[in-house]
């Protein structure tokens, strides 16, 4: 239990989740059709979900990704990390369970299939999302050195 | 301690206590703030989403993706569109073989469609000539248009075992059974006899 109220164990899952989030935000951010497109190939949302999904979705990740690493909204960003992949993670096992072999689009740049593999990384980097929002103290942080107070 | 490190540290704190309803109030705030950002900039593709044409576009784009990855991978692999395909079909010339997933096949197939998914094939739990004795039939695999590579794979499969005539059909079942081609519901594929 010592070890969750680690200071620099929890500055290095923040950051660690930070990045990962703002690399997968910003690289469907910048293909945004490309994304429509796996959100299509799930075959779960009405044609026309998919845009606004597909547009939102990214920019949730990007901003969330963004307030971890600088530290700042650190537990209103994990939760809502948190929120992002408890929704994959179910998505992922009702596709997996119909049979579907597509591109699970994850991370731009990582050819995964939907399987047993996407949902493992999911539920790991949930446990991540959910360290920080219940044990994160955010004693340490980017935002907190430069601005002298935590607003996390 | 300095009394300026004192109030520091009660600002801190107080920050920190904070309760779950505050948490998730500021969470929607940020997830509304991040839609609308994604939303304005990608005005477009909403627009495209409501009109139904997201959908065709995503078609096409993944029909045109699908090809260059097969150029890339396995250049040896033809494509045939769906208008040739069903000349094909009508004058009974080729072998149609679904390489989708037995359960996919059993929710509809193109009418006469043999269901031997890549998987079968690869495992060996299929004995392909067995089934199509002639190395030189016609045969026009597909799976489910451009999101799935699963066509191609067969296609290769059979051509390294031998198989001259392979074609690609890359819309796929989708892509027939939209343009109203003859499909049915299969009682059982090749996997389980």
């Amino acid at each position: 239990m010592k070890l969750l109220h680690n200071d620099y164990l929890q500055l290095a899952v923040r950051l660690i989740m930070g990045g990962l989030f703002l690399y997968a935000g910003i690289g469907k951010i910048t293909a945004p059709m490309d994304f429509a497109s796996m959100i299509y190939n799930y075959k779960l949302l009405p044609d026309g979900l998919i845009g606004p999904v597909a547009a939102a979705i990214p920019w949730i990740e990007t901003l969330s990704g963004f307030c971890l690493l600088a530290g700042f909204r650190v537990k209103d960003s994990s939760l809502a990390i948190s929120g992002l992949l408890a929704m994959f993670i179910v998505i992922l096992i009702i596709s997996a369970a119909r049979g579907l072999d597509v591109e699970c689009g994850c991370f731009s740049g990582v050819e995964r299939k939907v399987g047993f593999l996407a949902i493992f990384e999911d539920l790991l980097m949930l446990a991540g999302a959910l360290f920080i929002l219940f044990f994160d103290q955010v004693k340490l942080a980017p935002f907190t050195f430069f601005t002298g107070r935590n607003n996390s | 301690m300095r009394q300026g490190d004192g109030v520091k540290q009660n600002d801190i704190s107080r920050n920190l206590d904070i309760s779950f309803g505050t948490v998730l109030k500021q969470c929607l705030f940020l997830i509304i703030i991040a839609c609308l950002i994604g939303w304005v900039i990608n005005y477009q593709l909403l627009s495209k989403s409501f009109s139904g044409e997201l959908r065709i576009e995503i078609q096409k784009k993944q029909l045109a993706d699908l090809k260059v990855k097969a150029k890339q991978v396995s250049p040896g692999v033809k494509f045939i569109d769906l208008v040739s395909a069903k000349k094909l079909y009508d004058e009974q010339q080729a072998i149609f073989l679904d390489a989708r997933s037995p359960e996919e096949y059993a929710k509809g197939t193109i009418y006469g469609a043999i269901g031997l998914s890549i998987m079968s094939v690869v495992k060996g739990s299929v004995n392909i000539e067995k089934l199509i004795p002639n190395k030189n039939a016609l045969i026009v695999s597909f799976c489910s248009g451009g999101e799935c590579d699963a066509g191609v794979e067969l296609a290769e499969e059979l051509a390294g075992r031998g198989y001259t005539n392979i074609f690609v059909l890359g819309e796929g079942y989708p892509g027939w059974r939209d343009a109203y081609y003859p499909v049915s519901i299969p009682k059982r594929g090749v996997d389980k006899l």
